[in-house]
């Protein structure tokens, strides 16, 4: 019987899924707070920004395989529409091209690395994604140089440290309690620890 | 969460989710595509009305729902109308600098924020996910593991919330000092993440069991079909859309024709 099946499988899809609409809520609640931030100007919101990718990120340090990135984004920002987001179906599509764009990072390293360099640059795959979206939505080209120029720099260095840096260290603690063992049954640690 | 709020269920409720989706996917790039203020004061306008009127909430829940757009409102027309170029002067004041260009250019963008938040806001008040994924399983032939593993995930929420209480008093019995940002993020995110990952885990095995996963000929416990509705639905929306740009032309608020 051919049981190795290609892609993913349901407990993957499931669990992936579950992550998102986690995430899912929190995306939702993002947006009112980063609202709030947003009257004080000068992109101080845009610090924020970088919480929107983090479900692609966290998913795919957890479940390690193809497609898990896409899957993600797209699930918890289709999880922030069902919930009534203020965007509407505006994070849909943000969402799946996020998922995109840090999917194809992870692909770029043909699914090998699940580093801080690796995850940041997925981070920042998913910014470029975003400001894809915004550039053809809402005129931000329009802005003057110096108020774009802080804009820029203000979100990527938010994704990098939210969906990069914070996403690593989530997971970590996430492999410490074990619920990575579907996936992970055994470390090269255990392998070592018999091997004394 | 909205689901559980006590409503009246309109005739929204039962057009097609799917026919709902694209009608929305339609007129998201139709608002995308509209340069005119006046066009889309008008649109927006007839959106909130039927936002008011056709989503079966009461006035106290509808107006809750409504605050964040507020917001929305404000937060993307001030960035523009402050910071945006434009070369008729208004008022500078240091970095702020507004021009009647990029006020106008602003204004626009907070009322496509609006009817944008809009659209979002009445599909997903309207629609119900499970007959949401039954319908997408049946009309767009997304596939049942997909669907089905959207569906246990939504009815993990309720049990998340519970969770998310018992470590919220977890936290206060035991004293551990409040901590913000970041930090606090994470001590809620692990148990939460952790319990849920291992829940789904489990159901995943069960709904693997049952075949959930298989990949052949399968029948629906809910069937979801077309109606009179899907065609009341469109019809609506069309309604709005050429009132909107009726209006927007013949009786404009503002001189403003194109706000590039």
């Amino acid at each position: 019987m051919e049981r190795k099946a290609k892609g993913l499988k349901l407990a993957d899809i499931l669990t992936t899924i579950v992550i998102a609409i986690v995430f899912g809520v929190i995306y939702k609640v993002w947006g009112p707070l980063y609202d709030m931030v947003k009257v004080f100007g000068f992109h101080a919101d845009q610090l924020m920004y970088g919480m929107w990718f983090i479900a692609s990120s966290l998913a795919y340090l957890l479940i390690r395989k193809p497609g898990v990135a896409l899957l993600a984004e797209t699930a918890a920002s289709s999880g922030e529409l069902i919930m009534g987001s203020q965007w509407g179906l505006e994070v849909l599509i943000y969402g799946f091209v996020q998922g995109l764009f840090a999917e194809l990072v992870f692909a770029a390293f043909r699914y090998r690395r699940f580093d801080v360099f690796v995850v940041s640059l997925s981070a920042v795959g998913a910014t470029a994604g975003s400001l894809i979206m915004d550039f053809y939505k809402g005129y931000i080209d329009a802005l003057a140089p110096w108020n774009m120029a802080l804009f820029l720099l203000a979100r990527f260095i938010g994704a990098i440290v939210i969906a990069g840096a914070f996403a690593v260290s989530l997971a970590k603690a996430l492999e410490k309690t074990g619920v990575t063992q579907m996936w992970r049954p055994a470390s090269q640690d255990d392998y070592d620890a018999l091997n004394r | 969460m909205k689901w559980e709020i006590s409503h009246r269920e309109t005739w929204l409720y039962e057009a097609n989710p799917t026919l709902k989706l694209a009608v929305l996917v339609v007129l998201f790039l139709a608002v995308l595509l509209i340069h005119n203020p006046n066009v889309l004061i008008n649109l927006s306008l007839a959106l909130f009305l039927l936002f008011c009127f056709g989503t079966g909430y009461p006035a106290n829940v509808l107006f809750w729902m409504f605050l964040p757009f507020f917001l929305i409102f404000f937060s993307s027309a001030s960035s523009m109308m402050m910071f945006g170029e434009g070369t008729t002067t208004w008022f500078r004041w240091g970095l702020i600098h507004i021009t009647a260009e990029s006020f106008w250019r602003g204004l626009h963008l907070g009322f496509r924020a609006l009817a944008l938040g809009l659209l979002g806001l009445i599909f997903a008040l309207t629609t119900r996910p499970v007959p949401l994924f039954y319908s997408l399983m049946q009309q767009l032939k997304l596939k049942p593991k997909y669907a089905y593993s959207f569906l246990a995930a939504v009815r993990l929420l309720p049990i998340m919330l519970e969770e998310l209480q018992t470590i919220r008093h977890a936290l206060k019995v035991r004293g551990v000092p409040r901590q913000g940002g970041l930090g606090k993020v994470k001590r809620y995110a692990i148990p939460l993440l952790s319990q849920s990952i291992r829940r789904a885990q489990r159901i995943a095995v069960a709904m693997e069991a049952k075949q959930f996963s298989g990949s052949g000929p399968r029948t629906f416990y809910y069937e979801i079909g077309f109606s009179k509705y899907d065609g009341w639905f469109v019809a609506l929306f069309a309604a709005f859309l050429f009132a909107a740009y009726y209006v927007g032309i013949h009786y404009p608020y503002i001189p403003i024709r194109d706000v590039r």
